[in-house]
């Protein structure tokens, strides 16, 4: 396969903006094509069709490349690893249509084809980005138009198989980091601000997800009615600067208030991380994101914050499996990941 | 897979018999047969044959969507519609559903598609004779099926037209 999982996750290149608190930023657009039924009711013979008509989209180099992976020929650890990088949803990589997914090399951008719509065109970037992802996603949307016509309602926009998609059929969404929010009273408050502004907030991974690491996502409810660059900014330019900003005061807090138990967090997860020879995936995560506040609180210098970002990826199941090249029980992935992780934190 | 003669979901009921030398086949989906006065035993095999069905003449009221087949109640089931032809032959009923997922608005705002060509529409087009067509046939609606083969035919003519 094309994909190469040692190119550096979108996460954890150089330094972006307000990367102490939004590890990334995704824009995604829903569209399907018109003519033909949506995925949920498609025969075998309708998701083929629609492949083929996209097909084209990887063969035209103008100003970004797309290469076409089908799901189909990839092993179970290469899909895995899709998911856990954002690339691919876990459902599309465990459904079996035919379905494929278009990426780009850089492993930011990519084009689900034949998920719960027919096109699922997503762009991540690192830190507070959404207005790039934005620029990435249209780029996208308009290439795939000239090859296929998009299922459209003069009321009710692009159609999408789920109401809850139509209109624009786009979804902004950020990662954050918000430990200090979590610890202090901030945290009702901000559940009360999304509910306001119609944002939901999410576990790490998405829907129904637990919260892990004390990472969320947050992302715009509503798709119609609003034009996409208004959702955009309602996000990114209204919503996001306070809660940033709040996270940020709610760390300061917590270091003039509660600094000795602040410190006695940190820096116990870091001695797990860096000691233990036997780490379980849910404990890796909560070590690795209580590090993450006490690197960008400048408690711990030795560590550069994308390491941290880098080893959220690096240590999920598909990763490990990948890198140590096997077929690991649970309890050899969890040596495997104590040893990657030392290795990480040594370096 | 047969699929039901009034709608395209799968057909769990079928008939044959012969009248007047001519075999005739009805197939029906469970909610079609239901709606027929069929019986409809616990494995889903058909227990009695009501008098309706012994002259095949029967008007389904349940609405389908003539693109995919799907009927509210798959809707309500799955939280996902059939096709964008469901979004036209349910708006009426949709219309509440989407004011309430989406802040109470209901009218799109920003961008459209940009229609790229005539090849596009005549592609979709020939797709929906074309699966016009095979209902025709199964439903051995033979006068609207040589209907659709003469537009068919004449879509093709212009692909032709415009070649040279
Ligand atoms: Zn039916
Ligand atoms: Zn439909």
């Amino acid at each position: 396969m094309h994909f190469d999982p040692n190119i550096n996750c979108p996460y954890a290149s150089g330094t972006t903006a307000f990367g102490d608190v939004v590890l990334s930023s995704r824009a995604r657009l829903a569209r399907n094509l018109e003519g033909f039924p949506f995925v949920n009711s498609a025969s075998v013979g309708d998701c083929e069709e629609v492949e083929l008509l996209l097909a084209p989209a990887c063969n035209c180099d103008d100003d970004f490349t797309l290469v076409w992976v089908d799901l189909h020929k990839l092993s179970k650890v290469e899909r895995a690893m899709c998911a856990e990088r954002h690339l691919i949803s876990t459902n599309f990589a465990d459904a079996d249509n035919p379905r494929g997914v278009m990426v780009g090399p850089e492993l930011a951008r990519s084009i689900m084809i034949n998920e719960e719509d027919h096109l699922r065109i997503q762009s991540i970037k690192p830190g507070l980005d959404l207005l790039n992802a934005h620029n990435d996603v249209m780029a996208m949307d308009q290439r795939m138009e000239k090859l296929v016509a998009y299922a459209f309602d003069e009321q009710l926009g692009f159609l999408t198989a789920c109401p809850t998609n139509v209109g624009t059929g786009a979804r902004f969404s950020v990662m954050m980091h918000l430990p200090a929010l979590r610890i202090t009273k901030g945290f009702r408050q901000l559940y009360n601000a999304c509910e306001g502004m119609s944002i939901a907030i999410r576990g790490y991974h998405g829907e129904g997800s637990e919260t892990i690491a004390d990472l969320y996502q947050l992302s715009n409810q509503v798709t119609l009615g609003y034009n996409e660059e208004d959702l955009r900014s309602m996000l990114e330019d209204e919503f996001l600067p306070t809660v940033i900003e709040n996270e940020r005061n709610a760390r300061m807090k917590i270091i003039e208030k509660y600094g000795a138990k602040l410190d006695d967090r940190v820096f116990r997860a870091q001695g797990i991380l860096e000691n233990a020879t036997i780490l379980p995936l849910d404990e890796a995560m909560d070590c690795l994101g209580r590090v993450r506040l006490g690197v960008s609180l400048e408690r711990i210098t030795n560590l550069e914050i994308n390491t941290i970002n880098q080893l959220f990826i690096d240590i999920q199941n598909g990763h490990l499996q990948w890198r140590y090249d096997g077929n690991l029980s649970e309890a050899e992935l969890q040596e495997k990941r104590a040893t990657l992780v030392k290795e990480k934190f040594a370096a | 897979m047969t699929t039901c003669d009034y709608c395209k979901r799968p057909a769990i009921y079928h008939d044959t018999r012969v009248s007047n030398g001519i075999t005739k086949t009805v197939s029906l989906c469970e909610d079609h047969a239901k709606e027929a006065g069929i019986d409809i035993g616990p494995d889903g095999i058909s227990i009695s044959l009501t008098p309706e069905m012994m002259g095949f003449t029967f008007t389904p009221s349940i609405s389908t969507c003539p693109d995919c087949g799907m009927a509210l109640a798959d809707y309500k089931e799955k939280a996902l519609l059939g096709c964008p032809e469901c979004y036209v032959t349910f708006k009426e009923q949709l219309i509440p559903v989407i004011a309430n997922l989406q802040e109470k608005h209901t009218q799109h705002v920003g961008r459209s598609p940009r229609r790229a060509s005539a090849d596009i529409d005549r592609h979709i087009a020939i797709r929906r004779l074309l699966s016009d067509l095979e209902r025709a046939v199964t439903q051995e609606a033979y006068e609207e099926a040589a209907d659709i083969r003469d537009t068919l035919r004449d879509l093709h003519q212009k692909d032709d037209d415009s070649a040279l």
